[in-house]
Order: structure tokens, then sequence, then C-alpha cells
């Protein structure tokens, strides 16, 4: 479903991704993991649109994005929860929902949109009319990707959606992900949370400062020695 | 008493025009993070197309409201693609900024070019009409003024709340990026939100025209009033905004009244000076000119 080949990102002077490839299939969950500067957050913003490559190709069900900005390939199903959540804070819950499904593809099915992500997280809909910034970090977190949801994502790419939650909600979010995914909506996952990514995911890809370094499912690279002695083991007394 | 209820009428009535600029100036500065100070310029512009249309057409100054308004829009439009869009992206803001001051000065002396230097006003027939309450006495067109200021500050207010462009503009003004992530083309609402700004001025324009005597030069001080309200108001908040504007009209009166004429000016710029130190937030702004450290 996605593509991405030998992709190189520089801000100015300062080269920040060196030949990174990844694969994304229809329907799977793909994590994204390794130390904080490597990489994670400007592969995704490239993704997106929001970074321009200076070489390689990103292709989305068989279309080069070079051309796209970010609005058009939101309108094709490229939808990124922004680390940190970036809600609109003084705006109400169901304002930020809206804005999701800002374009007129999204807003055809605006109801139906609204319907599965209260659903979903039902404590949207009881805080609906309430300011986002007003919010608990987890109730935010599902603000955040039910926002995402509305714009009917086909790749929804979440960049580390377990920051700063406890881990009963690590978990609530994570499994709230899993269901996302079995609707039918391929979900491209960044975490610092090593662990739980791995155990979620089908396939999961390493980075480090800027190179793509390891690649497998999660379960290869949780037995990995190397993956264990370097992330799992360094961050084990969170989980 | 009278007199008091007088000088609070009059100030109310001066803080009107205030209260428009200050609107379009917070609409600017939500977006694009720049302090539009060329709009003290646009609203004399527009003040003497006004006037112009008086003079040769006889065009009513307030049915002018109706091709002022679309016609300050569209040039808000052009002035945006032409001037600002690529500026508006930049993280340095200094550019938007001197591009703001450079158009300041251009329309300043494109005004003098075309209309000269002599202060210009209307004179409508009914320039003299006067309302009577008991000991206070308020020209008829004042009070027009602060009509036009609370149905701008109402319009706008209802596009920013009831509106989904409105409701963009308002998620732009805090977080450029993830308006972007929406798939909501961010130009898109900067461009509007500016012409949105420019076409308060050609409000604001055709109120100046009906009470002031103005000339080429009143468009910085203009700019700045409206800044300094914009200040008092604090930013994100339409009627913070036209409250700040009403608030120095009465500052400017009392300070007028109380200490004398000459003193207006001493008495706004301090204030702007007090509010910027201690109330950087403004009175009722979510966020101020000046970020609280």
């Amino acid at each position: 479903m996605l593509e991405v080949k030998e992709l190189s990102v520089a801000y100015g002077d300062v080269r920040a991704l060196w030949d990174v490839s990844l694969e994304v299939e229809e329907g799977s969950i793909v994590a994204l993991v390794g130390a904080n500067g490597a990489g994670k957050t400007t592969l995704l913003k490239a993704i997106s649109g929001l970074l321009r490559p200076t070489s390689g190709r990103i292709v989305f069900e068989g279309e080069d994005l070079a051309q796209l900005n970010t609005k058009h390939r939101v309108d094709r199903g490229i939808v990124m929860v922004p680390e940190g959540r970036r809600l609109f804070q003084t705006l109400t819950v169901l304002e930020n929902l809206r804005l999701g499904a800002y374009l007129p593809k999204a807003r055809a099915v605006y109801d139906d949109s609204l319907e599965r992500v209260f659903t979903l997280f039902p404590v949207l809909k009881d805080r609906m009319n309430g300011k986002a910034g007003l919010m608990s970090g987890g109730e935010q977190q599902m603000l955040a990707i039910g926002r995402a949801v509305m714009a009917r994502p086909r790749l929804v790419m979440i960049d580390e959606a377990s920051l700063g939650l406890s881990p009963i909600l690590t978990r609530t979010i994570f499994d709230l992900i899993v269901a996302l995914n079995q609707q039918d909506t391929t979900v491209l996952l960044v975490e610092q949370n090593i662990h739980m990514a791995l155990k979620i995911c089908n396939k999961a890809y390493v980075m480090k400062t800027g190179h793509m370094v390891l690649s497998g499912t999660g379960e290869e690279l949780l037995a990995n020695e190397d993956v264990r002695k370097a992330y799992v083991g360094e961050r084990g007394s969170r989980l | 008493m009278g007199s008091l209820v007088q000088i609070l009428v009059n100030g109310i009535l001066l803080g009107s025009m205030y209260g428009i600029a200050a609107i379009g100036l917070s609409l600017i500065f939500g977006t694009m993070r720049i302090i539009f100070l060329a709009q003290g310029t646009m609203i004399v512009f527009f003040a003497y197309l006004t006037y112009w249309s008086f003079e040769k057409a006889g065009i009513d100054p307030y049915l002018s409201l109706f091709t002022v308004i679309p016609l300050a829009f569209v040039v808000g439009l052009g002035l945006f693609y032409l001037l600002f869009r690529k500026a508006a992206a930049l993280e340095d803001k200094n550019v938007s900024l001197l591009l703001a001051v450079g158009l300041m000065y251009l329309i300043d002396n494109l005004i003098l070019k075309i209309w000269g230097a002599t202060p210009r006003g209307v004179n409508l027939s009914y320039s003299g009409a006067v309302l009577v309450i008991g000991d206070i006495r308020v020209p008829w067109l004042r009070f027009a003024l602060l009509g036009l200021a609370l149905a701008s500050a109402l319009v706008v207010y209802l596009f920013l709340k009831r509106t989904r462009v409105g409701t963009a503009v308002r998620a732009a003004s805090e977080d450029m990026e993830a308006t972007t992530l929406q798939g909501i083309n961010s130009v898109w609402v900067c461009a509007i939100s500016f012409a949105i700004g420019i076409a308060l001025a050609g409000v604001a324009g055709v109120g100046m025209a009906t009470v002031y005597s103005f000339d080429y030069q009143f468009g910085f001080i203009f700019a700045i009033k409206a800044l300094v309200a914009l200040a008092l108001g604090g930013i994100g908040n339409v009627f913070g905004a036209l409250a700040g504007g009403l608030l120095l009209g009465i500052i400017e009166n009392l300070a007028a009244y109380y200490i004398g004429i000459a003193w207006i000016e001493v008495a706004s710029y301090g204030v702007f000076m007090l509010v910027l130190i201690f109330l950087p937030q403004g009175l009722f702004g979510r966020r101020g000119l000046v970020k609280k450290v």
C-alpha cells in the first residue's frame, strides 16, 4: 500500500534521513521504533507532505506522491496523528472532530464517521461540547486519533501515541489502535514504548541516526539480542 | 455628572473606530503572526474612496458600504497573494512586517499623489443631526459608527464560530501545522483572514469618512491606535478587541477633559506601555501581543 524508496530528507544542510526504505502492507500494523533523533518523526512528516525529500520516492497505492501536497495526501487517505497530539485546545471536542472531516469526501460521510468515533471512544461523546484542552491526557490522545478517523484514513500514522500516558492508559490506547486496525485501517506506528509496539505489530522497522538498520516481524525483533539490549531492556522497567 | 456621561458616550463612539480596526488586526495577527501596520493606511485609503464616490457620484457613504466591503475583500485577497503569501510561510516574520511597512508608505504616497495633502471629509446633509437624551448630545453619525462596530464584531464572531472556514481560521491561529495535517489549505485560510481584515478596514474607512477629516498621513497613527486597542483587549477574542477600542476611546476622552487636549496621545501610549508591561495578555484576551513569561 505504501512504499518508501531510498528516501533522504535534510533540514537545510543537516541531513536527517539517509536512503530510508520502508513498506507498509494494506491492513497491517507496522511499527517504527528507535531512539530519540533517529528520524522517525521526520519520516512521517515526509510521508504526510510536511517535509520535502531531497531524493527518493514515496508511492501510495501505486501513485508517486512527489507532486501532491498534504491536502491531497489527506484526501487520498494518508492521515497523521502528530506527536504531542496537537489538538486545537481552545476549540470544542466536536469542532476538533469536524476539522478532521474537512475535505469534501470525508465531509460527505461525516455523520457515519462521528458515530464510529463515538463507538470507539464513548468518552468523547460525553465531552463533545467541552474544550479539547480541558480533557485529560488519555482523552486528548483519544480525540487526536478520533480526529484522524474522521478523515476516513486508509493509512493512519500515529506518532508517539503513549507519550505521557500511564501504563494503563497506554494499554487502552493500544487496544483501540488494534480495534481501529481491525476496522480496515492500516496503521503505521511510531513508538517509544517498544515492547508494546512490537507485540501488536505485524512488521517493525528499527531506525538509528537517520538510517533504517533492522526490520522484521514483531516477534523476530523482540527475540533479537541487539534490540533487547538497546531498547527493550533499557525501558523494561516501564512495562 | 452629565458631563461625565457625555465623555463616556463620546469615548465609546470614538473607540468604535479603533475597535473595528483592532478586530482586523487581530484576525491578521492570529493566522499570519504579524502586526499589519498598514491597516490604518488601508482605512484611510477606503475613506478616500468613500469620499471620492460621494464627491463624484453623490453616493451616500452608508450606501457605499455595499461596494467598499466587497472591494476591500478582493483587494485583501490580491495583496495577500501578491505580497504576503510567500513571506507568511517564512519562520522569520520580519519580512512580512517590513512588507507591511513598505505597503503603508506606498499607499500613503499614492493617496498623496491622487488626492493631495489637503484634509478631506464628507459633508452630509444629515451631518449635523444630533440625538439628545437629557443633557447628553450624540451626533447620529457617531451613533451609526457604534452600530457599524457592533455589527462588524458580530459578523466576524459568527463567521469564526459558525462556519467551517471560520473554525479552520481559529484552528490555524492556534496551530498552523496541525491545521495543514487535517487536509486544510492553510494558505487559503491565511488569505481569507487577511481579506476579512482588509474588508474591516473598508468598513472603518467608510466610518472615518463620515465623521473625521482625514489626510494621507492619518493612517499610521490610526494603525498604532488600533494596536493599542488590541493590546488592551488581547488577541483571540473579537469582542475583546472591540472592547479594547472602546476603552481606548474612553481613556482618550477622559484625558482630554480632565488633563487637557494635549495629553490625549500621552495618555493612550502611556496606557499601551503599562498594559504591555503589567497585563501582556490584555484585559479580555486569551493571549496578548506579548507572551507572558
